[in-house]
């Protein structure tokens, strides 16, 4: 510095949050919901699923049964913790790897499998009405969850937007003109940064030279805190946090889920031409669901009995989905045009008599 | 009855649509506290609060982002863009999104948004704010792309894009914000979407244009008229979905056709209109469909813009053209 | 292809059941990545990946026991494929289409017409072909329309070419776009001529001599590959006027055959022609042509070269014309005689010479 009297004008902080170690020892005193078991068994079992759900997904894929699908591995602790904090009536807008979320909060799987499988019936979920659907591009939903929240504070509603996307996303301009807007207008918003360290085959250090991303809300005029995002009960507690503060008028928050992808991008990646396996095997030591499950080992409120009973489940509830989503037949082509507007301007009547008598002509 | 410009028009369909709908929020840069660059959005804040007159930041990818989660959770934005020439931040939210949203969740969510934004050239201005890029938007599935010639058509066309339960791309033709004037009284009442005006009858041949040339397309057909020859003139108005029936229906009757544009020939929605005409008029046709338009260059800088624009005497010609063909 | 065993899960355990598999075949997987949940006795315990590597093949289903040793997985040798991709598919290669370059097309005439215009010639029955077109760039305008189908009305039904015609329109066609013709004409004194003396074939025998004397008009010529062929023997084609159209058998070797074999297989191609008979190879291979024409009516005549040949000898109508005979005015039987040449092959003084040189051989007394 080349005036040492200069005064600091402005210094910030990011905390970092954690309960469990990576082993499911207990690091330091865990939140009060903690000490309900029955609310560590719903995120166990949550996280579970979304996992067997995204295996048996893939194997439908290589099978041609379905499209072109991103599996969440090892980031299952980041949607179901988010997800468990969120009510009813709060919006989510997710990011494409949000499906732990999406099931936590209604969704069937049968409906995730029909819009992966290339039907925008997909989309008609059986989650809250009002939550949006995936979105592809990335960051694009932020200004939009900034639009939902401000309905909120407009209507003086208390309910929340949340807003997850991922490491790749903080790099746009939508998340940002997004943040700053929320920052300006203390928004109920809270915006979820799923850092799993890689954007296809783009890593961390290549996307950003700031040392945490959650220190990006700072420069929005809001907090940013990050979080161990293989940890569901740090997840959980943060959101539960966020959301509050958000509900009560205390505008937004930014939580960095630092996680790993542990799988390829889509099931068309292949992550072995970009990122040393070695990488990929030390990270397995991480992952979210052996942890929780040592952890309840630990409290002995878990053991090979319920983990079986538990893998049956959902293998049942997968299957049956799975046969639902296979037994169902493509849609009339003429629906094209079903929800094209309100109501379809007499110019395209034609284009769809077309469609519905089956000619190409 | 009050002689409005067409700003003032638009002003007061947007007073209007706030007052009868709690929902209806305007938003965009300086649109509060100053009124709009344009004076667009005058009064509004002092009469609606800041909560529903909202002054952006410096960022259009985020008014057009905003507008569409307001939309789906119900409420009515209508956001400014301050000029064109800085739409295009907001394409992705517009085509990715807006357009499509009721689409992709099979009518669970929709987008009721209204964009407005100042069109075309000719108010010496600098680089990039006299740009007419249209036809870009007209080609995209599920937007509706509406642009006014007159103050009347401007508050009855906002109405109704304002109450459409699906987005529109509102078109505002700068060069006219002051110089056109008319008769528009605040009854509330909207002009149909979707609709071409024909504004004026006539046997000879049809001119078919929009936005700010409509003043000169109907200044040729005056000259025109004093040479015999019966034009009839049609603002086209909705440019997504237009009226094809009446575009049809008017060259069958003259079979003969001239459409009139500033933006840029190759690709400009007139092209489509000649398309359109070839399909389903051909037989109808006594003379080739000409088009008189800006040329394939970027809008020049205030000293040539006038050239640039269709000009009477341009349309007049053409006209002359293919009126003597056979 | 490596086989992964279930190993020793301790304990002296010798087989463990299998509960959950956490992978698929054809998945790749890292060391240390949990493959499957089994359970032992005491636990349900997860069995990591010794390897990183993809899955071929996994053994066993749910609930089955596999033996501690026995094989548990088989990983595959190689690499996955690269998809090329992150999203969707992309199609494998398929058989390149071979791009054919068209022949530069010929320029057409194409008629410029209005729809309108046009629909208002189907209504009134009008060939636009027939139309005088006066529109801007050549285009038809209804005017043209009216104006056609009122003169049509007029006119005789439409005939179509048919035949031997049709064959004299496309060939007369061909040849003019092809041949740059020149015409030098002059007159035979045939007074001295016996009476009786059969013209055709006496025409034709002094061809034959003026072929001698100047030989390059009895030749072929090639266009396209520039070549002029020369030929010893003359075959004359005849052209004859039958009631179908216009044939020219071939007399052969007119050089070599005396008159009344001459005659005589004039006289069969005749009799063939008009019985519509000629077998076709009969009308080919002419190496130079006379047109009899005066036999009807005419004196001089520019005629019509037809390629490979590259000359055509036409005989007028013989009269008594007055003429300057021995340095006074006379009164003379005599016979028109038109040449017409292929410039691109035959100078003009060739031409000249041959004319010369038959109009001598007719001016011989017989």
């Amino acid at each position: 510095m080349a005036d040492e009297g200069l005064p600091v004008i402005a210094r910030f902080e990011v905390h970092r949050r954690s309960y469990l170690a990576p082993d499911g020892t207990v690091l330091r005193p865990l939140p009060d919901f903690a000490s309900d078991m029955s609310k560590l068994l719903a995120l166990y079992r949550g996280m579970v699923l979304t996992r067997a759900f995204d295996l048996k997904a893939v194997s439908l894929q290589r099978t041609g049964r379905l499209g072109t699908y991103a599996v969440s591995l090892g980031q299952e602790a980041v949607s179901v913790g988010i997800a468990s904090a969120m009510r009813e009536e709060d919006v989510l807008l997710p990011s494409y790897r949000d499906n732990g979320t999406l099931l936590w909060r209604g969704t069937k799987m049968e409906e995730i499998l029909l819009f992966w499988g290339g039907d925008e019936r997909g989309n008609l979920s059986s989650g809250p009405a009002h939550d949006f659907p995936y979105c592809i591009p990335v960051g694009s939903q932020a200004p939009q969850a900034a639009g939902v929240a401000y309905a909120f504070k407009l209507r003086k509603e208390p309910r929340v937007a949340v807003c997850l996307f991922g490491d790749g996303a903080t790099s746009k301009g939508d998340v940002w003109e997004a943040m700053n807007f929320a920052g300006v207008h203390k928004l109920p918003l809270l915006f979820v940064a799923n850092n799993n360290q890689w954007a296809i085959s783009v890593p961390l250090k290549l996307q950003t030279a700031s040392q945490t991303l959650a220190q990006k809300a700072i420069a929005a005029g809001f907090i940013g805190e990050q979080v161990d995002g293989n940890d569901v009960i740090a997840v959980r507690a943060a959101a539960e946090e966020a959301i509050a503060q958000a509900r009560a008028g205390g505008g937004p928050r930014l939580i960095e889920a630092l996680t790993y992808r542990l799988s390829d991008h889509t099931t068309a990646d292949d992550a072995a031409r970009y990122r040393p396996p070695e990488e990929v095997q030390t990270r397995w030591k991480e992952e979210p669901i052996a942890r929780l499950r040592a952890y309840l080992v630990s409290q002995k409120a878990w053991g090979k009995a319920q983990e079986e009973e538990l893998a049956a489940e959902c293998q049942k509830e997968i299957e049956a989905a799975i046969e639902r989503y296979l037994a169902s037949s493509p849609r009339a082509p003429e629906t094209m045009f079903d929800h094209l507007y309100a109501e379809l301007p007499r110019a395209y009547a034609s284009q769809r008599g077309e469609l519905s008598r089956g000619s190409d002509a | 009855m009050p002689e409005l410009t067409l700003v003032e028009a638009i002003n007061l369909a947007l007073a209007r649509a706030m007052e009868e709908d709690a929902n209806v929020v305007v938003l965009g840069e300086d649109v509060g506290v100053n009124g709009g660059v344009f004076r667009a959005t005058v009064g509004l804040q002092q009469r609606f609060g800041a909560e529903r007159v909202i002054d952006t930041p410096l960022a259009e990818l985020l008014i057009s982002g905003l507008c569409v989660g307001m939309a789906a959770q119900g409420l009515r934005p209508v956001g400014e863009i301050q000029f064109m020439g800085f739409l295009y931040p907001c394409i992705d939210q517009l085509v990715n999104h807006a357009s499509r949203l009721r689409n992709r969740t099979q009518g669970r969510l929709s987008c009721p948004m209204v964009l407005r934004t100042p069109h075309g050239g000719g108010i010496r201005a600098p680089e990039h704010h006299s740009e007419s890029t249209e036809a870009m938007l007209a080609h995209i599935p599920g937007l509706r792309v509406v642009m006014p010639s007159s103050p009347e058509r401007a508050y009855g066309l906002l109405l109704a894009s304002i109450r459409d339960p699906d987005p529109v791309v509102f078109l505002e033709p700068t060069r006219i914000y002051r110089a056109a004037k008319g008769q528009v009284e605040d009854t509330g009442e909207a002009l149909p979407l979707d609709v071409a005006f024909v504004l004026r009858q006539g046997r000879d041949v049809t001119l078919i244009s929009w936005g700010a040339v409509v003043k000169e397309t109907l200044a040729a057909a005056d000259e025109l008229a004093a040479q015999s020859i019966d034009a009839e003139v049609i603002d086209l108005a909705t440019l997504k979905p237009y009226d094809e029936e009446t575009v049809v229906a008017s060259v069958t009757k003259t079979g003969r056709c001239v459409i009139v544009h500033e933006a840029a020939r190759t690709g400009g929605f007139g092209a489509e209109i000649a398309a359109l005409i070839a399909e389903r008029g051909l037989t109808s046709l006594l003379a080739p469909i000409a088009r008189v338009t800006g040329y394939d260059t970027v809008m020049p800088l205030p000293r040539l813009e006038q050239r640039y624009i269709p000009s009477v005497a341009r349309i007049v010609a053409a006209t002359h053209k293919v009126c003597e063909f056979a | 292809m490596r086989q992964f065993l279930l190993p020793d899960l301790g304990e002296g355990l010798e087989e463990a059941e299998i509960v959950t598999w956490h992978v698929n075949e054809g998945d790749r997987v890292v060391v240390d990545q949990p493959l499957v949940s089994v359970e032992t006795d005491k636990a349900v315990v997860e069995v990591p990946s010794p390897w990183s590597g993809q899955i071929a093949r996994l053994f066993g289903a749910k609930g089955d026991l596999i033996k501690v040793g026995a094989p548990l997985v088989e990983f595959a040798e190689g690499e996955r494929g690269d998809t090329g991709t992150v999203v969707g598919e992309l199609g494998q290669e398929e058989k390149a289409h071979r791009e054919v370059a068209a022949p530069a097309p010929a320029p057409a005439r194409t008629l410029q017409v209005l729809p309108a215009v046009r629909a208002l010639a189907r209504k009134l029955d009008v060939d636009l072909n027939l139309v005088q077109a006066t529109g801007p760039g050549g285009t038809i305008t209804r005017a043209d329309v009216e104006r056609a189908a009122k003169s049509l009305a007029e006119a005789g039904p439409a005939e179509p070419l048919r035949g031997m015609r049709r064959a004299m329109a496309q060939r007369m066609a061909a040849a003019h776009t092809e041949v740059v013709r020149t015409t030098v004409t002059d007159e035979a004194d045939i007074e001295d001529w016996q009476k009786g003396e059969d013209v055709t074939i006496r025409v034709v025998r002094a061809i034959a001599a003026a072929c001698r004397a100047e030989p390059s008009l009895n030749a072929w010529y090639n266009a396209e590959a520039g070549e002029r062929r020369l030929i010893k023997r003359v075959d004359i084609g005849i052209a004859v006027d039958t009631e179908g159209g216009l044939i020219v058998p071939v007399l052969r070797n007119v050089g070599e055959r005396d008159a009344r074999d001459l005659r005589a297989g004039l006289d069969r191609l005749r009799a063939d022609a008009a019985a519509r008979s000629i077998p076709p190879e009969e009308l080919r291979g002419a190496t130079i042509t006379l047109s009899n024409f005066g036999m009807i009516g005419g004196r001089f005549a520019n005629l019509i070269v037809v390629p490979p040949q590259v000359a055509i000898i036409g005989a007028g109508r013989i009269d008594q014309r007055v003429l300057v005979h021995n340095g006074a005015p006379a009164a003379r039987r005599v016979l028109p005689l038109s040449l017409t040449v292929d410039h691109r092959v035959v100078t003009g003084g060739e031409a000249a010479r041959f004319l010369m040189a038959l109009k001598a051989d007719l001016e011989r007394a017989s």
